[in-house]
C-alpha cells in the first residue's frame, strides 16, 4: 500500500491531525509572541504612560501583525484541547473528567490570548491615542494574560485527578504529579495582579521566568506523552496497550544491569 | 524495611531494590524541590542586595513559634512514618492512629502559621510592607498550599486503610508526600528564620 | 455507540429557533446606526464621542438584542455536534474540537457587544474613552473570528475524513467551508490599517466577513436540516 494510501485509511488520522495542528499551533503562538511581538518576556509593570506609548511604537508593526496572525489561528488551540480530552475519556475514569476539562479550556481561550490580541492591537492602532489610555491598555492586556488562572488550575487539576484514578494506564503517573506543578504555577502567577515591581510582578523573575520555565516543560512534555498515546492506541475502552500495535517488545533498558 | 516478597506482585514497583512508593511520586518530590530551590535562591540573590533591609525586617519573625512549628511538623513526619511502619506488620488500626495524629499535628501547624500571620499583619508587616515580607509570604503561603494538599493525600492513606483496599504502594507513596511538606518547611525555617 | 441509537428527540425544536434567532439578529444588525454604513475607524474622538450621544438608543437596544442572542447558535451548533457522531470517525476528537470553538466564539461577541454598551453607558464621559471603547468593541468584533475560521476547517476535515458510502454531508460541504474560512482571514488584519478595503469599516474586513458568516449560517442549516432529514438510515461507526 503506499503512503498516501495508508495515510487515508489510517484510523488514527484524526488523532494525528490534531496531534500536528497542536504542535504547529504551539509553534506559532511561541513565534508570534517571543519574536513578532516581543510581548513575552512581558514588559515591565513600573512602565509610566509615557514610557508605554514608547513601548507600543517600538512594536507597532510587530503587534498589529503578530496578533493578526493569532486572530487567523488562535482557534486551532481547541485542537491541543481536543485531544486531551478525548486523553481523559481514553481512561476509565467518568466522562465528567473529560467535558469539564473541555468546558473549562474552551471557555479559557478568551482571557487566555483573545484579550491580550485586543488589547495590543487597539493600543498600536492610534499610536497619537492618550499616554493614561495606553497603559490602560498595556495593563489590560498583560494582567489578562497572566492573571487568568483558574481555568488552567483547576483544568490541570482535573488533568491530574482523572490521570491518578485511571486504571487504563493512558499516561504515566509522574505526569499527573506534573499537572500538579503546573497547576501551582498558577498560584504563583496570582500576586502579579498585586506587585507592580519585584519576584512577583508579572515579569518577575518568580512569577514569570520560573513559572514559564515549569510551564514549558509541562507542554513539552505532554506533547510528547499525547504523541505515545496516539502510537500506542488501540482505539478501544480498555487498557492502552504498552507497545504500539505489531512492534515487537523491546527489553527494558535497565534489564541487562538488574539481571546481571 | 519490608520483605520484597511483600510488595513485589503490586504493579509498577521495582522487583529488584525496594523504593518506597512509587518512583513517579520521587519524580514529583525532585521536581518540586528544584522549583523551591529556584525559589530559595532567588530569595538568597535578592537578600544579599539588600541585606540591611532584609534582616530588620526578619527581626519581627518570632523565632520561637518557628521552632514550634518546626517541632510539630517533624513529629507528624515520625508519625506518619510508624505509620507505614504499622502498615507493613499489618496493623491497621494501629496505622490509623498514626495517620490522625499526623492530620492532627499538621492542624496545629496550620494553627500556628494563620496565628502567626494574623499577628505579623497586625504588627503592620504584610505581603506588600517590605521586600522581605514579600518572600516570607510568598514562600510560607507556597508551602502552606502545599500542606492542604498534604492532608488530602492523608485523606487517601486513611481511605486506603479501608479492609477491601490496603494498597502499601498508595500509602507509602502519600507518606514520601507528606515527607516532602516536612522538608521544604525545614528548608525554609532555616532560610527565614535562622539565616540572619 | 452509533448514531442510530442516540436520542433525536427535540432536535426539530432547537432547529427552528434559528429562523427566529435569525429575524432578531438581522433586526440588531440594522438597528445599531454604527453597521449601515459601518462606522470609520478614521473617526476623530469627538465624532465617535457625538455618534453615541446623538445614536444613544438605538445603540443600547440593538446591543442588548445582540448580547442576549449572541449565543443562541451553540444550540445549532451542537445539532452539527451531533450529526458528526454518524461521520465515519474512530474518536470523538473532532466533534471535541468543534465543541470548544462553538463555546469560544460566542463569548468573543459577547464581549464586543458589552465594549459598545460600556461605550454607551455614559456619553458624558471623556471622548478619548468612549473612543477607546469603541475600538475596543471594533477590533473584537471585526477580529475575533479566529474560532469560526478553525469551525469551519474542523467542519471540512470532519467531513474528509466521513469515508463512507452515504456520507452526513455532501463533501461540497467541505469545500464550502475551507471558502468562508478563507473569506473570514483578511479580516483579522483589520488593527493594521485605519481606512481601506481591510479596514473595520472596509469592504473586505466588513462586509465580506460578515456576509460569509451569514452565508455560512444559511448554508449549514439547509444541509444540517437534509441530514436530519436523512437519518436514521446513518451507518457511521462514531465512536
Amino acid at each position: 500500500m503506499s503512503i498516501g494510501a495508508s495515510l487515508r485509511t489510517d484510523p488514527k488520522r484524526e488523532l494525528w491531525f490534531v496531534w500536528y495542528s497542536t504542535v504547529a499551533f504551539y509553534s506559532l503562538y511561541s513565534v508570534v509572541f517571543f519574536v513578532l511581538t516581543r510581548t513575552q518576556p512581558p514588559g515591565r509593570p513600573w512602565l509610566t504612560p509615557e514610557q508605554t506609548v514608547g513601548w507600543f511604537a517600538d512594536r507597532h508593526w510587530g503587534l498589529l501583525v503578530g496578533f493578526a496572525l493569532i486572530f487567523v489561528l488562535g482557534g486551532f488551540s481547541a485542537t491541543s484541547i481536543a485531544l486531551i480530552t478525548y486523553s481523559i475519556r481514553r481512561m476509565s475514569v467518568s466522562r465528567a473528567y473529560a467535558y469539564s476539562y473541555l468546558i473549562l479550556y474552551a471557555i479559557a481561550a478568551i482571557p487566555g490570548f483573545l484579550f491580550i490580541c485586543v488589547a495590543m492591537t487597539v493600543g498600536a492602532m492610534r499610536p497619537e491615542r492618550d499616554p493614561t489610555l495606553m497603559h490602560w491598555l498595556y495593563d489590560f492586556g498583560f494582567l489578562s494574560f497572566s492573571g487568568t488562572m483558574g481555568v488552567f488550575l483547576v483544568g490541570s487539576l482535573i488533568w491530574m485527578a482523572a490521570i491518578l484514578l485511571d486504571k487504563n494506564g493512558v499516561f504515566p503517573r509522574w505526569f499527573g504529579y506534573l499537572n500538579l506543578c503546573n497547576a501551582l504555577t498558577e498560584v504563583v502567577i496570582a500576586p502579579s495582579w498585586i506587585f507592580q515591581r519585584g519576584v512577583l510582578a508579572w515579569n518577575g523573575v518568580i512569577a514569570w521566568w520560573i513559572d514559564v520555565a515549569v510551564f514549558g516543560m509541562y507542554t513539552v512534555v505532554f506533547i510528547y506523552l499525547l504523541r505515545s498515546l496516539i502510537q500506542r492506541d488501540d482505539l478501544g475502552t480498555g487498557p492502552v496497550p504498552a507497545l504500539p500495535p505489531g512492534a515487537a517488545p523491546r527489553a527494558h533498558p535497565l534489564a541487562k544491569v538488574l539481571a546481571g | 524495611m519490608t520483605a520484597i516478597e511483600d510488595v513485589s506482585t503490586e504493579a509498577g514497583v521495582d522487583v529488584v531494590g525496594h523504593v518506597p512508593g512509587e518512583g513517579d511520586m520521587w519524580f514529583f518530590v525532585v521536581f518540586e524541590s528544584l522549583v523551591f530551590t529556584s525559589y530559595f535562591c532567588v530569595y538568597l540573590y535578592y537578600r544579599a542586595q539588600h541585606e540591611h533591609a532584609f534582616l530588620k525586617a526578619q527581626s519581627a519573625l518570632n523565632l520561637p513559634l518557628g521552632i514550634v512549628e518546626t517541632i510539630l511538623l517533624l513529629t507528624s513526619s515520625w508519625a506518619i512514618a510508624r505509620c507505614v511502619q504499622e502498615v507493613r506488620a499489618a496493623r491497621y488500626r494501629s496505622a490509623q492512629r498514626f495517620v490522625l495524629a499526623t492530620v492532627g499535628l499538621g492542624v496545629a501547624f496550620l494553627g500556628c502559621k494563620l496565628a502567626e500571620w494574623v499577628r505579623l499583619i497586625g504588627e503592620g508587616h504584610t505581603f506588600t510592607s517590605s521586600e522581605f515580607m514579600q518572600h516570607f509570604f510568598f514562600l510560607t503561603g507556597m508551602h502552606a498550599i502545599h500542606l492542604l494538599i498534604g492532608f488530602v493525600v492523608l485523606g487517601v492513606i486513611l481511605y486506603q486503610l479501608a479492609p477491601q483496599r490496603r494498597s502499601h504502594q498508595t500509602i507509602e507513596t502519600c507518606s514520601t508526600y507528606w515527607h516532602t511538606v516536612d522538608l521544604f518547611w525545614v528548608l525554609i525555617f532555616a532560610l527565614l528564620y535562622i539565616v540572619r | 455507540m452509533d448514531g442510530s441509537r442516540v436520542s433525536r428527540s427535540g432536535e426539530r425544536a432547537i432547529f427552528w429557533t434559528l429562523p427566529a434567532v435569525a429575524v432578531v439578529w438581522i433586526a440588531a444588525f440594522f438597528l445599531f446606526p454604527g453597521f449601515v454604513p459601518p462606522m470609520s475607524p478614521k473617526a476623530s474622538a469627538a465624532e465617535v464621542a457625538a455618534f453615541y450621544r446623538d445614536h444613544l438608543s438605538r445603540v443600547r437596544y440593538s446591543m442588548i438584542l445582540f448580547n442576549w442572542f449572541c449565543v443562541a447558535l451553540i444550540p445549532i451548533l451542537m445539532l452539527l455536534v451531533e450529526r458528526m457522531r454518524g461521520m465515519a470517525h474512530r474518536t470523538p476528537v473532532l466533534r471535541y474540537c468543534v465543541i470548544g470553538v462553538a463555546g469560544a466564539a460566542p463569548i468573543a461577541f459577547l464581549t464586543s457587544t458589552v465594549f459598545w454598551l460600556i461605550a454607551a453607558f455614559r456619553p458624558e464621559r471623556s471622548p478619548a474613552l468612549t473612543q477607546m471603547c469603541n475600538d475596543l468593541a471594533w477590533i473584537t468584533f471585526t477580529c475575533g473570528v479566529p474560532f469560526l475560521i478553525a469551525l469551519c476547517v474542523f467542519v471540512a476535515v470532519a467531513i474528509a475524513y466521513d469515508d463512507q458510502p452515504r456520507p452526513v454531508f455532501p463533501r461540497w460541504v467541505a469545500r464550502f467551508n475551507l471558502v468562508i474560512a478563507i473569506a473570514l482571514v483578511p479580516a483579522c488584519f483589520a488593527g493594521l490599517t485605519l481606512d481601506g478595503p481591510f479596514a473595520w469599516n472596509g469592504f473586505v474586513s466588513f462586509w465580506v466577513k460578515n456576509v460569509a458568516i451569514a452565508v455560512w449560517i444559511v448554508v449549514m442549516a439547509v444541509v444540517l436540516r437534509q441530514a436530519m432529514d436523512r437519518e436514521p438510515v446513518v451507518v457511521g461507526a462514531a465512536a
